[in-house]
């Protein structure tokens, strides 16, 4: 039994994105001082072979942001940015990218970012959304993303991605946001907006 | 001849010149067998170690049912089941830090192991564990695996290059 979600389920849920993904945004410009534009979010239901690749080219080198999610909607929140944006996030926030600094600052973007959607998403359902401290690595876009959905993959053969990107004005610094909940977690979200 | 991509979950076994690929493996195990004197080849991309309990979805993501269908595969194109050769790539932990689910690379080598040692197939090199993501090549003609990091270049883990060292 994959899941499956109908068309009226993936509206809901990219409803959700677009409020948590606002609510993130709002905290990425006050952390940066600058603004910050949004994509409108969308939430994808993909086949598993297939959901490196609509990530992202399997080998581009990428700097990802993981944050487990504990509670009702076990998931995880991943961050991609490229090197280049990586760079100028660290220089906005004042710090030498590369340095010891840049890594942890890095982190605390994911930690902030990932947070606020959360957060948003758990005051519009009411259920209980942890998020754990953040992780972080560089290296190929291919083997981030299927190290996050591999530990979802017993349950079923697609992968559910909500997904947005966020874009600091006036630096093109963008940041691609992902969450990948678990099979089952999205189901919780929908009973509670009584969609399900 | 153009490449086969073997994506998250699939398997494929080959006797033309292209190559199987796989990119970007994180914490999954890309699982080479070849037969190099009867030039046949195959390649699995395991996602997790075990299937108990989920027969319902994609049986060969899981190393229980790989690691067989993979054997059957190439033996149906021709390679000679006692003479198989095993490569193992992957089974990175991509993200250390958050916890207990990021250890499937090292579940997925372990549980690959497992069922190769079951079927007396020898593993002749592995690149596997670290934080690295890695991709892999492998020739189905020449029997010749290559492996390449992020940002690096692609280098032959199989068979291993020996530097000549006694010219004299």
């Amino acid at each position: 039994m994959s899941a499956t979600y109908n068309d009226t389920q993936l509206d809901a849920l990219r409803e959700l994105a677009n409020i948590g993904a606002g609510n993130a945004s709002t905290a990425l410009s006050g952390m940066l001082g600058r603004a910050v534009d949004l994509t409108v979010p969308d939430a994808r239901l993909i086949p598993m072979a297939n959901a490196v690749e609509a990530v992202g080219a399997p080998e581009a080198e990428i700097t990802g942001i993981a944050l487990g999610v504990d509670g009702d909607m076990p998931s995880t929140v991943l961050l991609l940015i490229t090197p280049h944006d990586a760079e100028g996030l660290c220089r906005l926030l004042g710090l030498e990218p590369g340095s010891e600094f840049a890594g942890s600052a890095l982190g605390e973007i994911g930690n902030i970012v990932g947070t606020s959607y959360l957060n948003a998403l758990a005051v519009m359902t009411g259920i209980a959304l942890e998020p754990t401290p953040p992780a972080t690595a560089t290296d190929m876009l291919g083997s981030l993303v299927q190290a996050v959905l591999a530990t979802r993959a017993a349950y079923s053969d697609d992968a559910l991605l909500l997904d947005s990107r966020m874009t600091v004005e006036g630096e093109g610094c963008s940041i691609a946001f992902l969450l990948a909940p678990d099979h089952g977690g999205a189901g919780q979200l929908l009973d509670r907006l009584g969609v399900s | 001849m153009s490449d086969v991509m073997v994506r998250m979950g699939e398997l494929a076994a080959s006797r033309s010149p292209g190559k199987l690929v796989t990119l970007g493996l994180g914490s999954c195990i890309g699982l080479a067998l070849l037969d190099k004197r009867t030039r046949v080849a195959g390649l699995a991309h395991v996602v997790l170690p075990d299937s108990g309990g989920h027969s319902e979805v994609n049986r060969f993501k899981f190393a229980d049912h790989a690691v067989p269908e993979l054997i059957e595969r190439v033996v149906a194109l021709g390679a000679r089941r006692p003479m198989l050769e095993a490569v193992l790539v992957g089974g990175a932990s991509m993200f250390a830090a958050i916890g207990s689910s990021m250890e499937v690379g090292a579940r997925n080598e372990a549980a690959v192991r497992e069922r190769l040692a079951k079927y007396r197939i020898t593993v002749v090199a592995a690149a596997t564990g670290g934080n690295r993501g890695r991709t892999v090549r492998v020739d189905p003609i020449t029997g010749v695996v290559l492996v390449r990091e992020a940002g690096g270049k692609d280098t032959q883990l199989y068979p291993k290059l020996r530097i000549l060292q006694e010219v004299a």
